[in-house]
């Protein structure tokens, strides 16, 4: 038996793409450098190749514009991945992607559906900078009528990239550019689909559940380990989408452990992490031994200083302070 | 303007009373008079009349729920008056609900959401401690109620003095740890009356927590409450000394019969319990201290005979136990005692008594012969200083006019408070039992 295949967080989005691909004549993929040079950071690597140019489409830089058309052939039957270099550059596409796509549906009276996929970088890819470093899911997350999905690992990439691109409703979809290189064991096949609005248990444990997604998961995972050589026992669980969001989950192991934190790399105001605070207060208002602490990044402007933005996104010594706070072992 | 019902004050001692049934939902038309709910008090399951005409508008309190007195738990509106408008209104009359206590904090939490108004007045209820605000976590207030941890009782280590888990763990392992803090949860007490529930005895004092067993927690009824704590206090501060005695109860089988018989048409029937609850009243005439209270500083001689009666509840329906009392015994006949202690019996296990029919009690009688019991001792209710704890009537050999014959005996324990009732006079209060229930004429005039 050889060793468990392992494959880049990039590889497992290009397997995913041209799997629905060879599957599904009406999937197609458009954005900036996706074709001739291979995507910006190599995720459609050989799809020109494979499947032409009238498939693997490059598009001028001009976001409003190719999610817009991209947005008329979904309306029309088709089945656009639009990729963007950065989430960052979707903000001159908002008017399509927030006003068209999610309400498309609702607004035509259901007589057009919006079965498009958009996916590219989301937070600080690493000093690049204020306006190149958004984490869209705060803001995107608020509009009912679309759907996010954040993965963290090669596989859950691979599995919820499938399973977005069948979705019949607009799935914005969030990876990382620090997380593309990741690698991880992904299985051989073409039918790994993971299901939306299911959670995952990444580290099981008594004294405190940690509730995170996307990059923040390793993070949560590398503070668990360091809290566990103190005897705090912590559950870390990997959301994997946001909307929807799998709240019960997180009920189901705090009323285990009795405290809670939440990890969001977005901004704390107005949060898809505020919102899962919210509901945990809800559904486990008797089960808390403290309130649920919340580790955000900082309420500024991304900085550009390495040592700055590594002090401005929720880290593991972060996660372990509230952890700690959160459990009365500070 | 809507009326708002509050959780009424059914006895002295009340507190709180839970909710234990409404019998009418919201939309219900009720008259002035209708029973509406089921409230169980310390003592005893209550019917619970409104006292105006109209609609119910909204149930606050939900069943099993329990509130303090003057909670407001229903709104009724009015006639003419619509639902809605009530309901809305109910939460800012507050005002007329307001009569004896602080009403008004649970009021406007309840006219945010009924669902909510069941936590919020339960909120109010156990984090005020002696008059004093204090910080619980949620998970900690729950664990505390569910393992009878006073809230009092523990000291908070989470900011401010918050009361966390940790500190209801804590004083869960130590109550865990302590064997049998109160003198009554020994095993010793297993051989006590059906006064005596040995589990829940230790209740007052903090839950039983005993690692590596595997048990089922039932939450504990008011009524469980109150026999837990009252026992413990008599158990432990009356100094308690039991003295038998042996009747010789052929006559008295004999005359019971031949009245049975002759009264079957009038559908009464006496039981042995009957003659002595009758022959116990007697016997006070000649023997005060007997029919008495310990006052601290003095000795309360009662000028009533009141005899309370035990009634056994239903063991399915969680058990229990309570007094019912026939007032005037010593002035009461046979018969008469015999309607109202069945009327009684029959009433503590349907509806339940009302305070009033356990209350003012001067000696009680327990009677374990029915389930063939021959001789145990019972715990003194107070402020009795005596209980009589009857075994039951059996046929076996007995020496009758120094001839071995077989006869009727039965044994009595009287359970006597030292700080009144002495052992001798303890033993001619018996002496002069047996003279009444060996000659059971003198019962009949």
């Amino acid at each position: 038996m050889s060793a468990l295949r392992e494959i880049e967080y990039r590889d497992a989005l290009r397997e995913a793409m041209a799997e629905e691909m060879r599957r599904d004549k009406r999937v197609f993929l458009l954005g900036e450098e996706v074709a001739e040079y291979n995507g910006a950071y190599k995720v459609s690597k050989g799809m020109l190749e494979e499947f032409g140019a009238s498939r693997i489409i490059d598009t001028p830089i001009s976001e409003s514009g190719f999610a817009g058309m991209a947005i008329g052939a979904a309306m029309q039957g088709l089945r656009p991945i639009v990729e963007f270099m950065s989430w960052s550059f979707s903000l001159v596409a908002a008017d399509p992607i927030l006003n068209n796509a999610p309400k498309m549906l609702y607004m035509s009276g259901g007589q057009f559906g919006c079965p498009i996929v958009f996916r590219g970088n989301d937070g600080a890819g690493g000093q690049l900078g204020s306006t190149h470093s958004w984490c869209v899911e705060g803001m995107y997350s608020n509009v009912p009528g679309l759907k996010m999905a954040i993965p963290s690992t090669p596989d859950d990439a691979k599995g919820l990239l499938k399973t977005a691109i069948r979705d019949d409703d607009p799935v914005f979809f969030l990876e990382s550019e620090r997380m593309l290189g990741m690698k991880g064991h992904v299985p051989e096949g073409d039918e790994i689909l993971v299901p939306f609005g299911k959670a995952r248990t990444r580290r099981e444990g008594t004294d405190c559940t940690i509730a995170t997604w996307g990059r923040p998961v390793h993070f949560a995972l590398e503070a668990a380990e360091a809290l566990a050589k103190d005897g705090i026992s912590c559950e870390v669980i990997d959301m994997r989408t946001i909307r929807p969001l799998d709240v019960g989950s997180v009920v189901r192991s705090v009323k285990k452990t009795s405290t809670c934190v939440v990890v969001d790399q977005s901004w704390s105001f107005g949060s898809p992490g505020s919102e899962l605070a919210s509901q945990v207060h809800r559904h486990c208002f008797d089960d808390l031994d403290n309130y649920v602490h919340r580790v955000h990044t900082a309420d500024v402007p991304a900085p550009y200083a390495f040592n700055l933005e590594q002090e401005y996104l929720p880290n593991a010594r972060k996660i372990c302070e509230a952890v700690r706070a959160a459990t009365y072992n500070a | 303007m809507p009326i708002s019902v509050t959780m009424p004050r059914l006895s002295d001692t009340m507190e709180a009373g839970t909710i234990v049934r409404w019998n009418v939902k919201e939309g219900d038309e009720v008259t002035s008079g209708q029973v509406v709910a089921d409230i169980e008090t310390d003592k005893a399951t209550m019917e619970m009349p409104v006292f105006d005409d109209g609609r119910i508008a909204r149930l606050l309190v939900p069943a099993g729920q329990s509130v303090k007195v003057g909670t407001q738990i229903a709104v009724i509106a009015e006639e003419g008056e619509s639902l809605e408008s009530a309901s809305k209104g109910g939460g800012s009359a507050a005002p007329v609900a307001a009569k004896p206590v602080a009403a008004t904090p649970s009021a406007p939490a309840a006219s945010a959401a009924s669902s909510h108004a069941a936590s919020a007045s339960r909120d109010e209820e156990s984090v005020t401690v002696g008059g004093q605000r204090v910080r619980v976590s949620p998970v900690a207030r729950r664990m505390a109620e569910e393992h009878g941890i006073p809230l009092g009782s523990l000291q908070g280590s989470g900011p401010g003095g918050r009361i966390i888990k940790r500190d209801v763990l804590t004083a869960m392992e130590n109550t865990a740890s302590r064997p049998s803090a109160p003198v009554v949860a020994a095993p010793a007490a297993n051989a006590q009356s059906l006064a005596v529930p040995v589990a829940p005895a230790s209740r007052p004092s903090g839950g039983l927590v005993i690692a590596g067993l595997e048990s089922e927690r039932v939450a504990v009824s008011g009524m469980r409450q109150t026999i837990a704590r009252r026992l413990v206090e008599s158990k432990t501060t009356i100094p308690h000394y039991q003295v038998s005695m042996k009747f010789d109860l052929d006559r008295l089988m004999a005359v019971r019969e031949q009245l049975n018989t002759e009264l079957a048409s009038t559908g009464i029937k006496l039981s042995v319990n009957d003659f002595i609850v009758r022959g116990c009243a007697l016997a006070m005439a000649r023997h005060p201290y007997v029919n008495s209270s310990w006052a601290g500083d003095a000795i309360a001689m009662h000028k009533q005979v009141n005899v309370g009666v035990a009634v056994a509840l239903d063991e399915s329906k969680g058990g229990g136990l309570v007094v019912a009392v026939i007032r005037d015994a010593d002035r009461k006949s046979l018969r008469a005692i015999s309607a109202e202690s069945k009327a009684m019996g029959e009433k503590a296990r349907t509806r339940g008594l009302a305070p009033e029919d356990m209350a003012d009690s001067t000696f009680t009688v327990s009677n374990l012969g029915m389930f063939g019991v021959e001789h145990f001792t019972a715990i003194i209710n107070p402020p009795n200083s005596a209980i009589l704890a009857c075994g039951a009537a059996i046929k076996q050999p007995v020496v009758r006019n120094d001839e071995l014959t077989v006869g009727y005996e039965m044994t009595a324990t009287l359970s006597s408070d030292h700080r009144v009732i002495d052992g001798a006079m303890a033993a001619r209060w018996l002496k002069e039992l047996k003279g009444l229930l060996e000659n059971p004429a003198t019962l009949l005039v």
